[in-house]
C-alpha cells in the first residue's frame, strides 16, 4: 500500500516534470518573439524566472537547482547569449528560492502573495547577478543600476507572477499541480 | 566508503550547487566558441516562422512613432534633396579630375522585418530573408537612414540581425567633417557613447558619424548618428560624447542588406595577430 501510495507519487511528479520541460520550451519561445510587443523601454518580464522560482518552490531546492540550470542554459542557447550567463543566475535563484520550500505547503504558497514577495526578491538577485556579468559598472552610477536593472525588470517580472499564483490559489484545494 | 556516500548524500545539494556554477563559469569564460552552426540555423528556421506567424498582430506604438519618424524624414530630405543635387554634380567633377573609382555601389537586398527579439539588454530583428536570397552571415544592413546591425544567423529563409543599439556590439566610426575615428557602444540609453575620446579631438554637437574604414564588420561610410553632446569630463582627460542613432529601431519594418562580406585575407590577419599575442601573454 505504502509503496502503491511512493509509486503514485513519483509517477504524478515525474508528469510535473515533462510539463516544465514543456513549458521551458514554450516560454523561451515567447520570450523571445512575443515580449517585444509589451516590452517598456527596453524593460521586459522574464518569464522564465518565474517558471525556475515555481519549480524550486514546488520541488525543493535539489531539483529546483537542475531546472534552473537547464532552463538558463537552454534559454542562452537559444537567445544566442554567452552560454552560462543566464544558467549561473538561474541556478543561484533556484538555490535561494529553494530554501523557501515547505513541504506540504507548497501550493499555500505558491498560491499566496508570498510567491509575488519570492518572485520580486529572486528577480532583484537574478538581474544584479545576470546584468554584472553583462553590463561594465564603470559606465553606470549604482543608483542608476539599482533602479533600472535590478528593480524596474524585478518589477514588471512580479506583475507577470500574478498569473501563476491566481491559478495555484485556484487549485489550493485540490492536490495541485 | 560509506562515509563518503554520507557525506555525498548529505551535503548533496551544495556540491550540486558548486559543480553546477564552476559549469556556468567555464562555460561563461569558453564564450561563443561551441556554440553549434546546426543548432544556431535550426534556432533562426523556429523564431522565423512563430515571428512570421504572428507578423500580422499590429503594434499601435511602433505605427505611430514610425508616423513621426516618416513626418520628420520628409521635412529633412526636401531640404536635402536640393543640396544633394547641387552636391552630385560636384562631386562628379572632382571625381573625373582625381579619377576616383565609385565605392558608393554595393549591391542592396532589400528585406522585410518580420518580428523583434528583445533579450535583457540585446536586440535582434528577424527578416524575411535568407541563404537562397544572397544573404549570407557577416553582411551589414542599413535603412535609407542609417546604420542598422549585421547579419548573426541565417538559414534558408529568414535571418537575424543583432541591431547595433545592443550591449554586446561596439562600432567602429569616424566623423564625417573632418575623419577623426572613434568607438561608439551602447548601454541602454537613447544615445549611444563614444569611449575614450581625448579631449582635444574637434568634435562638436551635430557632427555626423559614419562607418569607419578600419571597421571588420561594416563597410566604410554608412551613416550611424548624429552627436548630441561633446562636453569636457571633469578631472578627465576624456570628453564625453553622446550620439543619437540616425535610425529610429523602434519602427523598423524594411532594410537592405549590404552584399558586403569582409576581405577574408584581411580577417585571416587580424585572427593571426590576435592568436600570436594570446601565445605571447601566456608565455
Amino acid at each position: 500500500m505504502k509503496f502503491e501510495f511512493i509509486s503514485n507519487k513519483k509517477t504524478t511528479r515525474n508528469k510535473r516534470l515533462i510539463l516544465y520541460a514543456f513549458l521551458t520550451i514554450l516560454l523561451s519561445f515567447f520570450q523571445m518573439i512575443g515580449l517585444g510587443i509589451i516590452a517598456i523601454d527596453g524593460i521586459t518580464p522574464d518569464l522564465l524566472l518565474i517558471l525556475t522560482v515555481w519549480i524550486a518552490l514546488r520541488e525543493g531546492r535539489f531539483v529546483g537547482m537542475l531546472s534552473g540550470f537547464f532552463i538558463g542554459y537552454f534559454f542562452d542557447l537559444i537567445s544566442l547569449d554567452t552560454p552560462g550567463t543566464n544558467a549561473l543566475a538561474k541556478v543561484i535563484v533556484a538555490f535561494i528560492a529553494g530554501m523557501l520550500y515547505k513541504e506540504g505547503k507548497e501550493n499555500l504558497i505558491l498560491g499566496s502573495f508570498r510567491f509575488l514577495i519570492y518572485v520580486f526578491a529572486c528577480a532583484v538577485i537574478n538581474n544584479m547577478i545576470y546584468f554584472t556579468l553583462r553590463i561594465k559598472l564603470v559606465d553606470f552610477t549604482f543608483q542608476a543600476f539599482i533602479l533600472k536593472y535590478a528593480l524596474a525588470f524585478s518589477f514588471y517580472t512580479t506583475v507577470f507572477a500574478i498569473f501563476p499564483m491566481l491559478f495555484a490559489s485556484s487549485t489550493k484545494g485540490d492536490r495541485g499541480f | 566508503m560509506k562515509s563518503f556516500i554520507d557525506f555525498v548524500a548529505k551535503f548533496k545539494e551544495y556540491i550540486t550547487l558548486t559543480a553546477l556554477i564552476v559549469i556556468c563559469f567555464s562555460s561563461i569564460s569558453l564564450g561563443n566558441k561551441f556554440q553549434l552552426g546546426g543548432f544556431r540555423t535550426v534556432i533562426v528556421g523556429s523564431v522565423g516562422w512563430l515571428q512570421s506567424v504572428i507578423d500580422w498582430v499590429p503594434n499601435p506604438v511602433a505605427l505611430k512613432s514610425e508616423n513621426r519618424a516618416v513626418r520628420e524624414l520628409n521635412l529633412y530630405l526636401s531640404s536635402e534633396l536640393i543640396r544633394s543635387r547641387k552636391s552630385i554634380i560636384e562631386n562628379e567633377k572632382l571625381k573625373n579630375m582625381l579619377s576616383l573609382r565609385d565605392t558608393t555601389k554595393m549591391e542592396l537586398l532589400p528585406a522585410d522585418v518580420i518580428g523583434e527579439t528583445i533579450v535583457e539588454l540585446r536586440k535582434y530583428v528577424t527578416i524575411n530573408k535568407g541563404i537562397d536570397d544572397g544573404i549570407a552571415e557577416g553582411m551589414a544592413a542599413r535603412t535609407d537612414a542609417g546604420l542598422v546591425g549585421w547579419i548573426v544567423a541565417v538559414n534558408k529563409v529568414y535571418s537575424l540581425i543583432e541591431l547595433i543599439n545592443n550591449s554586446n556590439v561596439k562600432v567602429s566610426t569616424k566623423i564625417q567633417r573632418n575623419s577623426i575615428n572613434g568607438i561608439i557602444e551602447w548601454k541602454g540609453d537613447k544615445e549611444f557613447n563614444m569611449i575614450n575620446v581625448p579631449d582635444s579631438y574637434d568634435m562638436k554637437v551635430g557632427d555626423i558619424l559614419l562607418t569607419s574604414n578600419y571597421s571588420n564588420k561594416y563597410p566604410a561610410d554608412i551613416p550611424v548618428g548624429r552627436i548630441t553632446v561633446a562636453e569636457h569630463k571633469v578631472g578627465s582627460l576624456f570628453k564625453i560624447v553622446k550620439i543619437a542613432p540616425l535610425v529610429d529601431f523602434s519602427s523598423l519594418e524594411q532594410v537592405f542588406v549590404i552584399s558586403y562580406l569582409p576581405n577574408p585575407e584581411r580577417m585571416g590577419l587580424i585572427k593571426e595577430m590576435e592568436a600570436k599575442l594570446k601565445t605571447r601573454k601566456s608565455k
